[in-house]
């Protein structure tokens, strides 16, 4: 047993512990002993990750630990990556989660004992090496994932109805992953990844087709995709900030490991179709996300939102190495893929920040609406300043984390105009546009995220009575902050357990990125990047600026003045821009496609119609694809069950009845198929 | 082509300059150096002032040409133009209005209303003259004063 298997042994064995003080130990020791053994079980992940990608591979059989066909388990440098990510996260999350805890609900003994299992699930999922180990994790994974969505439910009903929405969504997932890995395994004639990878070569193009399309959709879905998304801007603002943080931060990305681990390497690659779907899904959600991102009002949402983005811009990368490979074009589908799981680690990274800097606002003021926050960054300094961290990263600008990734990714697409054929001409520039839409709308997200929730002044009372969060969640938090920092600052160290990762998706020994001290260089096709350089060069020129100011204003005579109002009494809090007045504009550019809805309300006093008594306004701007999409398939299956509801007469006569005209169609079916 | 050959056809409309003021500018108005910026405050009045300020503003008597000009803010103004008795809503804000301008600054009272209250003295809802509000520097009787008399205060504070 080497250091990754070791280090996964670890790892299980502090989630037994953690799910045991969990249990069993009174309220005061359960969260700081289940906590720490959280974050534990994460950094042995993580080690087990970071082991991967140097190069260490691990398998193990264990026949008598399920039934019919026990587990499987390998690690290669790709499931490093989605391990180290997983690792990570729940390192920071949960030391995070002994602060964040604390108090109501989220410190009972269900939420405490379930909370490492799904950590442990999250790191054991990427090590699957057949479809049972896979599937049953999966499953595991969605199950904890959903008691803990739906941990304070006796507080909000909406978390009711969100769980309600993950469970059925998920589900519908895992059924599409079961029939089409159940199909693969079947053509294949073994269930094993190694019997899967050799047996793929054999099957039909349909069924490779249907595989793909099948498993895919259910990976989509996970990744949040559009039209599948529904399920995430509901789950992620209800679920306890930590599980937020979790999902949107780990979860999601085995969705991306799944399309990558089933498309590139079991399947081998497959047509470009199939990869210029995977692009064209990420494109849409990249810009779908950020724009109902740019209209949400809650922190959460639109935070979940910005997931969908991000994830989309993941797929991006994947579709675009997808279609390079299918091209015959190695080195730039290498490129590809790096720039994608770059990304994936990256907005790991700011995303796991962002939501618990959000759980940071929540545990202080008890509020996720932006309309409501305002004036936090002199009452949470920190908790400001490590927000405004993430915030960079997200916005994908020098210095930030995202920025290195984004470029990479453009890299890749720009260089791809090389590759033949109508539709890399057609479909590559358009992603390209949506990668720079989705970017551009992704900085006035995070300027409205963070400039209308933590500056100006408060505009409600609890905002205004808001206090620093406990040491452990700026503990936590400032974990992760420093990874955004490392990631930002010398993306270069992990260049090469990308390029591993990528020959472990088959896209053999190329190696498109190297990262030579604090260069990252890319080195089939011209570019290279100093990111720390950019940042220096950044700090420079900040402080340059705001020292010339300073010197120059020091000169003049200074005088304190009121400031000039119009005359009329002092700006009041709620004259400050709202994230809804700040959305505004973008809202009426993108009308067509958000279709916003607006209401006026006029009720005029009983003596007259023309004296007004009230005038309401209301405006919402729904999910407009769940509107159309979901809407009508829910009417319908309501009124199917209307229907259905006939043939239930509380009569026992027709019941009977019921049973023996089916046993009778049964038997005639059988005897015509006979 | 209407635009020019209407301007081709109205000619020069305005009135004649009449001479330089005799007297020097105020002492605060020289370092103006002949440009003044002027904002105008409605402080109470009945209108009749500001359709007088804005014939003086206008094409025929042109305030422009000697140097004062209409501003949006007091925060871009040298003279505060005030108008009307000053209300009780309204004292407050020309305080305020006086005080956001910077210095040298002048307070040129326009209309009778605005140097003793005129027809509405001792109303229930008057604060007083302005002179009771803010010091005045320069004053202009009449109810409403005529045009040219608002010119020829301007002048008094441009010089030119």
């Amino acid at each position: 047993m080497n250091t990754v298997g070791a280090a996964l042994a670890a790892a299980v064995g502090f989630a037994a512990v953690a799910a045991a003080a969990g249990m069993w130990l009174p309220l005061r020791a359960r969260v700081p002993v289940a906590g720490a053994c959280t974050a534990a079980l994460g950094a042995a992940g993580l080690a087990a990750g970071v082991a991967a990608l140097g190069g260490r591979t691990w398998s193990a059989d264990l026949p008598d630990l399920l039934p019919l066909a026990g587990v499987h388990l390998a690690v290669d440098a790709l499931s490093g990556v989605f391990m180290a990510v997983a690792g990570a996260v729940v390192l920071a999350v949960g030391v995070y989660g002994i602060g964040y805890a604390g108090g109501h609900d989220l410190s009972s003994r269900g939420v405490q004992a379930v909370l490492p299992g799904f950590a442990l699930t999250l790191i054991l999922v990427p090590a699957a090496a057949s479809v049972s180990t896979f599937l049953a994790l999966w499953e595991l994974m969605a199950l904890t994932s959903l008691a803990l969505v739906v941990a304070e439910h006796r507080q909000r009903s909406a978390v009711r109805e969100a769980g309600l929405w993950y469970a059925v969504m998920t589900h519908m997932g895992l059924v599409l992953l079961l029939v089409g890995l159940a199909w693969f395994a079947a053509g294949a004639g073994g269930e094993s990844f190694p019997a899967l990878r050799a047996g793929a070569a054999a099957m039909s193009p349909t069924a490779r087709n249907s595989v793909f399309v099948l498993a895919g959709l259910g990976f989509a879905s996970k990744a949040g995709m559009v039209p599948l998304h529904a399920w995430l801007p509901r789950a992620h603002p209800e679920a306890p900030s930590h599980v937020s943080a979790l999902m949107s931060a780990a979860m999601v990305n085995l969705g991306v490991y799944g399309i990558i681990r089933l498309g590139l390497d079991l399947l081998g690659g497959g047509p470009r179709w199939w990869w210029w779907l995977v692009l064209a899904t990420g494109a849409v959600s990249a810009v779908y996300g950020i724009l109902q991102a740019a209209v949400a009002t809650d922190l959460k949402r639109l935070l979940a939102y910005s997931t969908s983005e991000n994830l989309g811009l993941v797929l991006v990368g994947v579709g675009a190495a997808g279609m390079f490979n299918a091209a015959g074009d190695r080195p730039l589908a290498a490129l590809a893929l790096a720039a994608a799981l770059l990304h994936t680690v990256n907005h790991a990274a700011f995303k796991a920040l962002l939501f618990c800097a959000a759980g940071s606002v929540l545990h202080a003021t008890g509020l996720r609406d932006l309309d409501k926050l305002g004036g936090l960054r002199a009452r949470m300094p920190v908790t400001a300043g490590l927000f405004a961290v993430a915030a960079l990263g997200a916005v994908a600008l020098p210095p930030g984390n995202g920025f290195t990734s984004e470029w990479l990714l453009l890299q890749a697409l720009m260089h791809g105009l090389a590759v033949p054929g109508v539709s890399t001409a057609i479909v590559l520039p358009v992603a390209v546009a949506a990668i720079a839409l989705s970017a551009g709308l992704a900085a006035a997200v995070f300027v409205k995220a963070l400039g209308v929730g933590f500056f100006a002044r408060p505009r409600s009372t609890q905002a205004a009575g808001a206090h620093e969060s406990p040491p452990t969640m700026l503990a936590g938090m400032g974990l992760l902050a420093l990874a955004c920092a490392a990631l930002a600052l010398a993306p270069g160290a992990l260049a090469p357990g990308l390029v591993r990762a990528g020959a472990a998706a088959g896209l053999s020994d190329v190696r498109p990125v190297s990262g030579e001290g604090l260069q990252l260089r890319l080195t089939q096709v011209s570019g290279s990047l100093w990111p720390l350089w950019i940042a220096g060069a950044l700090a420079v020129m900040m402080a340059a600026v705001s020292g010339l100011t300073r010197g120059l204003s020091r000169r003049r005579r200074r005088t304190q003045a009121r400031l000039w109002d119009c005359g009329g009494g002092a700006p009041t809090p709620r004259m400050a821009y709202t994230a809804t007045s700040f959305a505004e504009p973008l809202q009426r550019v993108f009308d067509d496609v958000l279709a916003p809805e607006q209401d006026v309300d006029v009720t005029p006093v009983r003596e007259s119609a023309y004296l007004v008594e009230r005038v309401r306004f209301h405006s919402r701007v729904p999910d407009r694809i769940e509107h159309r999409l979901y809407r009508p398939v829910l009417n319908g299956l309501s009124n199917l069950g209307i229907a259905a509801r006939r043939l239930a007469t509380g009569s026992v006569h027709a019941y009977l009845g019921y049973g023996f005209c089916t046993l009778v169609t049964l038997l005639v079916v059988l005897a015509v198929m006979q | 082509m209407s635009l020019l050959r209407k301007i081709r056809d109205t000619g020069r409309v305005a009135e004649p300059a009449p001479p330089r003021p005799e007297q020097e500018p105020p002492a605060a108005a020289r370092e103006l150096g002949g440009s003044v910026q002027v904002r105008h405050v409605d402080a109470g009045s009945c209108n009749g002032c500001e359709i007088e300020i804005g014939a003086a503003f206008g094409p025929v008597y042109d305030a422009e040409r000697y140097g004062a000009r209409l501003v949006a803010s007091p925060r871009h103004a040298d003279v505060a133009m005030v108008t009307g008795p000053v209300t009780r809503n309204m004292a407050e804000p020309l305080r305020r209005t006086v005080a956001a301008m910077a210095q040298p600054r002048l307070v040129l009272a326009v209309g009778d209303c605005a140097m003793n209250c005129g027809e509405f003295a001792g109303g229930y809802g008057v604060e007083g003259a302005v002179g009771d509000v803010v010091p005045v520097d320069v004053s202009v009787a009449g109810c409403p004063p005529e045009p040219d008399k608002i010119v020829a205060a301007l002048r008094s504070v441009t010089g030119r």
